[in-house]
């Protein structure tokens, strides 16, 4: 079960890394703390889980969300 | 040119990996055995001595306290910054000119009442779900942070979901009924006095001789009192911190 989650938390972190939509991005980055505070419950750490969960797919998603509003959507070169 | 940029990658990436192998290789290496001084002591009395069960909470705030200091100062510096950087984009905005399209792209998520009806991503099923269960999530997040000595949680997470549950009241608000937990004057009150409480109460030990951060309660029958204050005042000044972050960030700052 941590193998899987471990997995599919590197394989969403180069998607993350990789795509060109900022907003795609972002939710990978989201599911990406979702996993991990999974992954924290599982190995027994119930209080980092709760903070994983409330920080990073709750308010740092709000925030990035908001920073992409405000920037372009898309990128000049790539059209 | 593409085979370029595809080498380039491979490279970065081992280089990445090669720098943490050289961070973590010397500890892996190590024959050195961890030590176990604080450990074992924190395990033997940490609970009787705080009085919380739950230990993560007893020992960062029955021992740790200083460093929550300095986390809801650096809290504090963000929220600074924040505004500051916000402060500084509405002004530009202001010179640019006032006509209604430069606004709207500059609040997304626009609160006040006026530009509210012409705004798309304000919808009424955002509207209805987000004022239905802001109290409900307002009300789990004190749960959290009060019973952050009795199971797991404390006054960062449960103050983190109460950020959400201001958030949630002030995207789900009607025409023209405001809550007063969505005005940023309210929250900037609450960060301010509950600050101003927390170093109360660190220093408060000190008069009962049991130094900075010490529990004055630690002779009396509930030496828990102490964990508890202090997790209700973080809770407060965090859920207020954030809350009034992404309020401002939206738009609702005045």
């Amino acid at each position: 079960m941590t193998t899987i989650l471990l997995i599919l938390i590197v394989l969403l972190a180069a998607y993350t890394l990789s795509s060109t939509d900022l907003l795609h991005g972002v939710i990978a980055l989201s599911a990406i703390s979702l996993l991990s505070a999974i992954l924290f419950y599982i190995l027994q750490a119930p209080d980092v889980a709760i903070t994983e969960a409330a920080v990073g797919a709750g308010v740092s998603t709000v925030i990035f969300v908001w920073a992409i509003r405000h920037s372009q959507r898309k990128d000049d070169n790539h059209g | 040119m593409g085979k370029r940029k595809a080498w380039g990658t491979i490279l970065q990436a081992s280089l990445a990996i090669g720098a943490m192998g050289a961070v973590l290789l010397p500890i892996f290496l190590c024959q050195t055995p961890w030590p176990t001084v604080a450990r074992d002591y924190l395990v033997e009395h940490g609970q009787h001595e705080s009085g919380a069960i739950n230990l993560v909470s007893a020992i960062y705030l029955g021992y740790r306290a200083f460093d929550t200091l300095g986390e809801t100062i650096v809290l504090l510096v963000a929220v600074i910054g924040t505004m500051g950087l916000l402060s500084r984009v509405e002004s530009m905005v202001n010179a640019v000119g006032d006509d209604d399209n430069t606004i709207q792209t500059v609040s997304a998520f626009s609160l006040r009442g006026e530009k509210r009806s012409s705004h798309v991503l304000r919808t009424h099923l955002l509207e209805v779900v987000t004022g239905k269960i802001g109290p409900i999530v307002l009300l789990f997040g004190f749960y959290v942070m009060l019973y952050g000595h009795l199971s797991p949680g404390g006054g960062f997470q449960g103050g983190v979901i109460i950020a959400s549950g201001i958030v949630f009241l002030a995207l789900g608000n009607q025409q023209d009924n405001t809550s007063a937990l969505s005005k940023s004057s309210i929250l900037g009150g609450i960060e301010s006095v509950s600050f101003l409480l927390f170093i109360i109460v660190a220093i408060s030990g000190i008069f009962f001789g049991k130094g900075f951060f010490g529990n004055p309660l630690a002779d009396s029958a509930y030496p828990v009192g102490f964990i508890v204050l202090l997790n209700s005042i973080i809770g407060l000044k965090v859920g207020a911190s954030i809350g009034f972050m992404c309020i401002a960030m939206m738009g609702g700052h005045d």
